[in-house]
């Protein structure tokens, strides 16, 4: 270690930050791709596997996390609140009681728009929380314009979300090429909602047509669920499943995160289950 | 004797007149006059001017050219000079020099050169290319590719896998549909080129030495 960097270390001991944690932009340019979720089963997997994470609803005005979460009703205090300073950061952070002490949400605010704060801001914002949570991240709103900006000024890595469509697949491009111009890591894939009967008859694109497409890294790959939009309606995220594929999914990606070596899902068939199923699969 | 100012020579191409360049431009206009004005000439004639090692602008240019053109039969087919400015050397230098492009152009990115431009990785859907001359793309061309923006019919557009939503060569535009069965049948190693009727037409890239041989810069023996 060079002395300057031991001097660096030795003021960050000073300010109480020992450990400063990564700041993670989960984004996709196109709308209803699958960030809110991801962003939601992602901390909760990550928190599930010990961290203390902190989960930030950059999407002023159409604020959703919350809901997904099941958090909505607690909120007292928001984002442009404490932006505005008008609460103290640790007063606006909601803490979700089924992960114990681990998991947090910083929500967006709902009456004002993605104006009311600026790139700056949030940079320090999440500086801040860097400092106290192991993992800070971050829900953009779609789009390219002043949210995507805020969402992203502080985060050191960005992990982009899309589905196997042609117009996802499309928008994630043009998200990728404008990470590429910012100062963090290159970004990281996960392709979401993936139908494997659409891939197989050849009617949607398959893993390595995207991969190859957008080339950069893939980081995981989710199945396409029904119990996803229905936990998501109850408020609580599909990863607290630990028998749904997609839950499986979401596990594997945050172990990634965390720096273990998983390998890809096989996207084989679950075998049918039942008399009556198995004498369908015959007949079919 | 006076030194003669103009000398005129006899060529295939018509008439080469040779001006002085050491003598003052006032002079030389007035000689020039004189010259094309008595000597008796039949039929049109093309004219070449040559101006050595003088720098003329672009006026004095038109007025030398209008000076040879009061003959009513005399038609200047060509100004050459041996020196040019800075700048426009310069200029040149800038619209020969190739230019290299790692990385993948993504949707929505433009890359703009004024000379050559070699692309080593993909060009993906809505991503585009501007070059003042040709454009190579060792990946995959599946975004927008301009090539000789400045009007440069001579340039080409080659990739290794050659599969662009529009092709633009000079004012050529032409937009990539499933008609082209060419295209559609063969994507890998193609250029496109302005051919002899003008079209944007395609060939293999091994054609491209009996397409546009000038393209070549290398000069090494075997």
């Amino acid at each position: 270690m060079s002395e300057e960097a031991i001097a660096q270390t030795a003021t960050l001991h000073k300010k109480g930050a020992a450990n400063v944690g990564e700041a993670i932009v989960i984004t996709s340019g196109k709308g209803g791709v699958g960030k809110t979720t991801t962003t939601a089963n992602l901390g909760t997997a990550l928190a599930l596997q010990g961290k203390k994470v902190c989960l930030v609803d950059t999407d002023i005005g159409l604020r959703n996390l919350d809901v997904i979460l099941g958090l909505e009703n607690r909120i007292i205090y928001d984002l442009v609140d404490v932006i505005e300073g008008r609460c103290k950061t640790h007063q606006a952070l909601v803490k979700d009681k089924r992960v114990d002490d681990k998991l947090f949400l910083l929500p967006a605010a709902q009456n004002t728009d993605k104006n009311a704060i600026a790139p700056e801001q949030m940079k320090l914002l999440v500086d801040e929380l860097k400092r106290e949570f192991d993992y800070v991240l971050i829900d953009c709103p779609a789009g390219i314009e002043q949210g995507y900006r805020n969402a992203i000024a502080g985060a050191d890595h960005a992990i982009v979300v899309t589905t196997p469509e042609i117009s996802a697949v499309r928008d994630a491009d043009r998200i990728i090429g404008l990470l590429e111009q910012e100062q963090m890591t290159p970004p990281k894939l996960i392709i979401n909602r993936i139908r494997k009967h659409l891939m197989d008859s050849g009617d949607a694109m398959d893993i390595t047509d995207v991969t190859t497409h957008l080339s950069i890294d893939l980081l995981g790959i989710i199945v396409d669920s029904e119990d996803v939009i229905s936990s998501s309606n109850k408020g609580e995220p599909i990863v607290m499943n630990p028998n749904n594929r997609a839950s499986v999914g979401y596990r594997n990606i945050a172990r990634r995160i965390l720096g273990d070596s998983v390998p890809l899902m096989t996207l084989d068939d679950e075998q049918p289950k039942g008399m009556f199923a198995k004498l369908k699969s015959i007949f079919k | 004797m006076k030194k003669q100012l103009v000398h005129i020579k006899g060529t295939k191409e018509g008439l080469a007149l040779r001006l002085d360049d050491q003598c003052s431009y006032a002079e030389l206009i007035e000689e020039l006059g004189n010259k094309v004005t008595d000597g008796h000439l039949d039929g049109k004639i093309d004219v070449q001017l040559h101006l050595g090692k003088r720098y003329c602008t672009p006026e004095q240019k038109q007025q030398l050219i209008t000076a040879v053109e009061q003959q009513q039969n005399l038609r200047v087919s060509k100004v050459q000079s041996d020196v040019m400015t800075i700048e426009e050397s310069e200029h040149l230098l800038e619209a020969n020099r190739s230019e290299q492009y790692v990385g993948i152009v993504r949707s929505g990115q433009i890359l703009r050169t004024p000379g050559d431009i070699i692309v080593l990785g993909d060009v993906n859907p809505n991503g585009r290319i501007e070059a003042g001359g040709s454009i190579y793309v060792m990946g995959k061309l599946k975004g927008i590719a301009h090539a000789g923006t400045g009007g440069n019919v001579e340039a080409i557009i080659s990739a290794a896998h050659f599969e662009p939503t529009h092709v633009l060569i000079a004012n050529q535009v032409e937009v990539m549909t499933n008609e082209r069965q060419f295209i559609l049948e063969h994507t890998e190693q193609l250029c496109a080129y302005i051919g002899a009727n003008g079209e944007i037409c395609y060939d293999r890239i091994q054609e491209v030495r009996n397409i546009r041989p000038s393209l070549s810069t290398y000069r090494g023996g075997s």
